[in-house]
């Protein structure tokens, strides 16, 4: 059975489905074992889920187009 | 016969004389060993105060122990000596297997399955051991002299272990199966938690010595200047410092095979791997007070294969790593990898030693929570998350043949200024979201991405396509973020300090769908402090990846990164992220007052 610190060694890879079958199986096993790892797995997935949704700094719609205007407007003014 | 070569000891050679008087029989393990007596010694000295010496636990209490933990690591080695002495000490076959399958069940009383439960814990899962795991041990009614010696023979345990893998024994009697008790590791395991606030250590009762009085002391405080924590937190036992005094004399500082800086290598990079923040800080110092500078240190922690050691060495380190932290994979291939750099059989033996020392210094540390010595310089990605990883940084992103910006950028280059705005239109999203992640509530932040595009424009002449144009003007909106930043506050540490910051705490249960429990709004306030609170070099990797959802890739270009180091990162970030909402989305009617 892998350790907690084994298994945190590939959690990034785990988490980006970037590990080997083998590698995912005996992760896997582990999780199959230990609570704590399984909340924390949980949890991580939960939150990258939140924050790539999240618009929290989005530019808003309306505002690209000003941005390309005033951009444009400054680079002709000095060429 | 063992993976390494043997040689014949005088049948007077004392080690192998006194197990003959107090197993009946001399291990294998230490048969594997007879290139470096003065190895064997100082085990032997380490097993007969921690494992012979009856104090607070009975022998049969640490035999458990050993049994149960090497059990945990499928150690058929040392499951099969223990159970072996187990026998001997009047244990039945069928008790054996009870406790074996589910100590929770067998017939021992609660407050040694509780002893079990912690050598378990601390055997296999050390980062989660706390104060309160001591507590609870105490309410058994064991006293701080009991969890020393559970702590210790947990930690003998771990150092015996590693030796067998190192050096594949043959077990000394007919081997023990281990059919493994799913069952029972299954019900350990739920059982493990954190207490959730780190209290901070030493966990354990001590008796000041000094230099002057003790002669252990004045031996640590003439080696390394200082007495480590890790030993005065060991007081209690005045006897197992005198044999830890010995391993660390016989081991460590001798120079005959091993030089010294290739052993605190060792320290160094398996306690990294192991999440071991006070042994890292120690090693980091050791290896600074032998002519190493903090640089070439902290990139051993981060990742070895990324520096200018020999071929040789990295090997070595390769080795040690994987006997420590991935004992299940470790292979007689990996010695006969290592004996093809040619460092010679006393050597790798001392290698395997020297790891296995870690181990024990290791757990030790996490059973007794000692605080650093030393203020960590650096908190260190988790590099040890990526222990092997040896990929190089990337001279440009994987689909740069497909940036779909090539053309309009090549009319720009000949001089068509307005072929530029179509540039600007698909990307100030994210410029702007770079920006405004790194430099929170700004206001101008639409001026600063202005600011920008205008520096992308006059700089384009440079741009050779060696990345996607995207990745080129993301690195300078990095840039140009970053340097604002450091600007408007020039005093905010770049580094964070929290030596328990690679530890994952929070370990409550999420609700099901997080998301429903607050607005929409509500959950971007949320999320956009968190990423706020977040360390620049964190917040950067997480700004590139999970929000403006660049490729890993592009993100090591933009960032100017080693993939793996991108990659550790990113998983920090977004543990420290998981660290800090998570208050927010535990199950509901679940959180703590």
């Amino acid at each position: 059975m892998l350790t907690c610190a084994e298994f945190l060694a590939e959690f990034g890879d785990y988490l980006e489905d970037a590990v080997s079958p083998e590698v995912r199986a005996q992760l896997e096993d582990h999780l199959h074992e230990c609570k704590t790892c399984q909340v924390i797995v949980d949890s991580t997935r939960k939150t990258i889920r939140i924050v790539t949704e999240s618009g929290c700094f989005a530019l808003p719609e309306d505002k690209v187009e000003p941005i390309v205007k005033d951009v444009m407007a400054r680079i002709r003014k000095k060429h | 016969m063992s993976y390494l070569q043997e040689t014949e000891l005088g049948a007077d050679f004392a080690p192998f004389a006194a197990f003959r008087e107090h197993f009946g029989f001399v291990p294998n393990l230490f048969r594997a060993q007879t290139l470096l007596p003065r190895a064997i010694e100082a085990e032997a000295g380490i097993a007969a105060t921690v494992l012979l010496k009856q104090a607070a636990l009975s022998r049969t209490q640490k035999e458990y122990i050993l049994l149960k933990v090497a059990a945990a690591q499928r150690n058929t080695y040392c499951v099969t000596a223990h159970h072996h002495m187990l026998r001997s000490l009047g244990a039945s076959e069928d008790q054996l297997n009870q406790v074996l399958t589910d100590h929770h069940r067998a017939n021992i009383s609660a407050a040694d399955a509780a002893l079990l439960d912690f050598a378990l814990k601390l055997g296999q899962h050390a980062p989660w051991v706390s104060q309160e795991d001591i507590v609870s041990l105490r309410n058994y009614g064991f006293t701080d002299d009991a969890v020393l010696e559970a702590v210790l023979v947990t930690g003998l345990t771990n150092f015996l272990c590693t030796l067998s893998v190192g050096l594949g024994p043959a077990p000394d009697f007919e081997p023990k199966r281990i059919d493994s008790g799913e069952t029972s590791q299954q019900r350990d395991n739920q059982r493990l938690s954190h207490g959730g606030r780190f209290a901070s250590g030493p966990y354990l009762r001590a008796v000041e010595y000094s230099a002057a009085n003790f002669p252990p002391f004045a031996f640590f405080q003439e080696q390394f200047g200082f007495i480590p924590n890790i030993f005065r937190a060991q007081t209690l036992r005045p006897d197992v410092l005198e044999a830890e005094a010995g391993v660390i004399r016989a081991v460590l500082l001798t120079k005959d095979l091993l030089s010294r800086v290739q052993k605190e290598r060792i320290l160094l990079v398996i306690s990294a791997a192991n999440l071991n923040t006070y042994c890292v800080a120690v090693h980091c110092e050791m290896l600074r007070a032998l002519g190493v500078s903090e640089e070439d240190s902290d990139q051993i922690a981060v990742d070895h294969n990324q520096t200018d050691l020999s071929e040789a060495d990295k090997a070595l380190l390769d080795f040690a790593l994987k006997l420590a932290v991935r004992p299940s994979e470790f292979q007689f291939e990996d010695v006969n990898l290592l004996r093809r750099q040619g460092l010679g059989e006393e050597r790798m033996l001392e290698g395997v030693v020297m790891t296995a020392l870690t181990n024990f210094l290791n757990t030790l540390q996490m059973g007794l929570g000692t605080i650093p010595d030393f203020t960590p310089k650096r908190v260190f990605t988790p590099r040890d998350l990526y222990p092997s990883v040896k990929e190089s940084r990337p001279m440009s992103d994987v689909a740069v043949s497909q940036d779909p910006d090539t053309e309009v950028v090549r009319r720009v280059q000949a001089g068509d200024v307005d072929a530029f705005e179509e540039l600007v239109r698909h990307h100030s999203r994210r410029v702007f979201g770079i920006l405004a992640g790194l430099l929170g509530n700004m206001d101008d932040i639409r001026d600063v991405t202005q600011d920008v595009f205008l520096k992308a424009f006059e700089h384009i002449g440079s741009f050779q396509g060696r990345s996607k144009f995207s990745t080129w003007l993301t690195s300078i909106a990095i840039n140009t973020g970053t340097q604002l930043l450091r600007e408007s506050k020039p005093l905010e540490p770049l580094e964070e300090e929290d030596d328990e910051g690679f530890r994952p705490r929070q370990i409550q249960n999420w609700a099901e769908n997080p998301e429903q429990l607050f607005a929409a709004s509500q959950r971007d306030e949320l999320v956009r402090a968190a990423v706020l609170r977040l360390p620049e070099k964190y917040r950067v990797v997480v700004l590139l990846r999970d929000l403006e959802q660049l490729s890993t890739e592009e993100a090591a270009t933009a960032l100017d990164l080693s993939i793996a180091a991108l990659k550790a990162r990113l998983l920090r970030g977004r543990l420290m992220l998981r660290e800090s909402l998570a208050k927010h989305f535990i199950c509901p009617g679940k959180q703590q007052p």
